[in-house]
């Protein structure tokens, strides 16, 4: 047994939590398949079925009776955020969409020979030639 | 008194130093005296570089965004290649860091690459179908692809169910521009898919209750529908990073890899309610039977070359689900390649260098003139 060997299991002996991690992790996937095995059973997916319906109805209730709490009280609710952000979203989109046409614009402009710059960072649009060749099959 | 006041002037101004600076400084002199004193800190910043490879946007529709990454060698293959990531996974796994990235790798082979990536979908995109996604995106992408590149053919890779667009996509376009289609790990029996199928065709679930009042499915639900697939993985991986804690690559990777797993993506509602009844109960792909707008889904009448890759412990999707997509494309000139390896692994992980990229580079080159 090598030194370096002999040190690891040294260090095994005296860090059992070491061990216990790496039996873990060792014994992960036949755990992880028992498990899959019992949420396969027909008796669970019903459950879970279940589960979820009453979870929908519950957040419904829930989210109707917060929303009106939460209006009475001048206080934003999760649905007024989410506004928001698909307000955001959708600036996000239209800067992308004219960061786009502008490029479109500036490679037109460039073809044309008007000397506008081929990019905006400087970075001069010299297309790569397309005439690579696959290497030999044997190199 | 007179020489007192030569000797004030002679002094040097204050130097005035500016709040921001100052604060810049405190916080340097801060990070600079913890890094060297807690071994691994560094590893928890949050801003970890993925997505490196430089890349603009090309084109945004929906929950699109179409990329086009600035290529790395003077000389590349005539044929581009498009991408079509999973809507409910980032991009960047593909991407994710410098020398770990697939998207670089292809680059540096002389590959032009582009990248159709998902954003979370908004509420308004609650409506969006798969054949929004197929028929239009797809489609406008490869269109866009076309006048960039200014060629004619496009070489399609999908992964998980960014294959399943793909191939829908060339399936009703047969003679269109695609020259060349690779599947990752992409699911077409939803028979495979056995703990998926079981819970959908319980006749408790749902899928138009859940759709009606959430609208998107969020991120959290795709989270927990991958996770409970290994239940116990996620626990092992924190196990396997306490034990390497010390190993600062180790560490550097894990925080890289879950921070993406817990990244899923929102997945719009329609879309959801059409894969729940016409992919997993109705399994109409293989049955042939599935239907993109009114056109019928024929997986046969795709002629061009194929590539499928499939991972030998994929949980998520496994051999069992993807097995027969094979058989069921029509072109002569397909092929198979099952690498060891897990669902994210066998494109992101720190062996694909060695055991996928090169032969995907080889099959995309020869295929790519």
């Amino acid at each position: 047994m090598s030194k370096a060997q002999d040190g690891q299991d040294k260090d095994a002996m005296i860090d059992p939590l070491r061990m216990w991690r790496e039996w873990f992790v060792k014994s992960e996937k036949t755990w992880s398949d028992a498990l899959t095995d019992i949420m396969g059973d027909d008796r669970f997916s019903k459950g879970m079925g279940r589960y979820m319906q009453e979870a929908l109805h519950t957040h419904r209730m829930f989210s109707e009776s917060m929303a009106q709490y939460l209006a009475n009280l001048n206080i934003p609710s999760r649905a007024d955020i989410l506004d928001l952000g698909d307000r955001l979203g959708q600036i996000e989109d239209a800067l992308a969409s004219i960061q786009i046409e502008l490029r479109a614009q500036r490679a037109r402009l460039a073809s044309l020979g008007s000397g506008a710059p081929a990019a905006a960072d400087g970075d001069s649009e010299r297309k790569p030639s397309r005439t690579k060749r696959p290497p030999p099959r044997d190199a | 008194m007179k020489r007192a006041t030569a000797k004030q002037k002679t002094l040097p101004a204050k130097p005035q130093i500016r709040d921001d600076e100052l604060e810049s400084r405190v916080k340097h002199v801060v990070s600079r005296t913890l890094s060297r004193n807690i071994p691994g800190l560094p590893q928890l910043d949050t801003e970890l570089d993925v997505g490196p490879t430089p890349k603009e946007v090309v084109y945004t529709k929906l929950t699109s965004r179409l990329y086009h990454y600035k290529p790395l060698v003077d000389e590349i293959y005539r044929v581009p290649v498009l991408i079509v990531m999973s809507p409910v996974a980032r991009g960047y796994i593909l991407d994710l860091a410098k020398g770990q990235s697939l998207v670089e790798y292809l680059l540096l082979q002389g590959h032009d690459v582009y990248m159709i990536d998902w954003m979370p979908p908004r509420r308004e995109h609650a409506s969006v179908t798969l054949s929004d996604l197929v028929e239009t995106i797809i489609a406008e992408c490869i269109e866009q692809i076309r006048a960039d590149s200014g060629e004619p053919d496009v070489t399609l890779i999908g992964y998980c169910m960014g294959g399943v667009l793909a191939a829908m996509y060339t399936a009703l376009e047969p003679d269109g521009p695609v020259k060349n289609l690779a599947c990752f790990t992409t699911p077409v029996n939803s028979e495979g898919m056995v703990l998926y199928k079981k819970w959908v065709e319980a006749k408790a679930f749902d899928i138009d209750m859940l759709v009606d009042q959430l609208g998107n499915i969020p991120s959290d639900m795709v989270n927990a529908s991958i996770q409970v697939l290994r239940p116990l993985q996620q626990s092992a991986n924190e196990m396997k990073l306490l034990n390497n804690v010390d190993n600062d690559a180790f560490v550097k990777a894990h925080l890289r890899f879950s921070r993406w797993a817990a990244d899923q993506l929102a997945v719009p509602g329609e879309v959801a309610r059409e894969l729940v009844k016409e992919f997993l109960r109705g399994n109409k792909l293989v049955k042939k039977e599935y239907r993109i707008g009114n056109r019928l889904v024929d997986l046969g009448k795709i002629r061009v070359p194929f590539l499928h890759v499939a991972a030998e412990y994929d949980h998520i999707v496994p051999p069992a689900a993807s097995r027969d997509l094979v058989a069921l494309i029509g072109s002569k000139d397909k092929q198979e390649i099952v690498v060891k390896g897990g669902h994210v692994s066998l494109v992101a992980g720190g062996n694909a260098v060695y055991r996928l990229w090169p032969q995907l580079d080889r099959w995309l080159a020869e295929r790519g003139i």
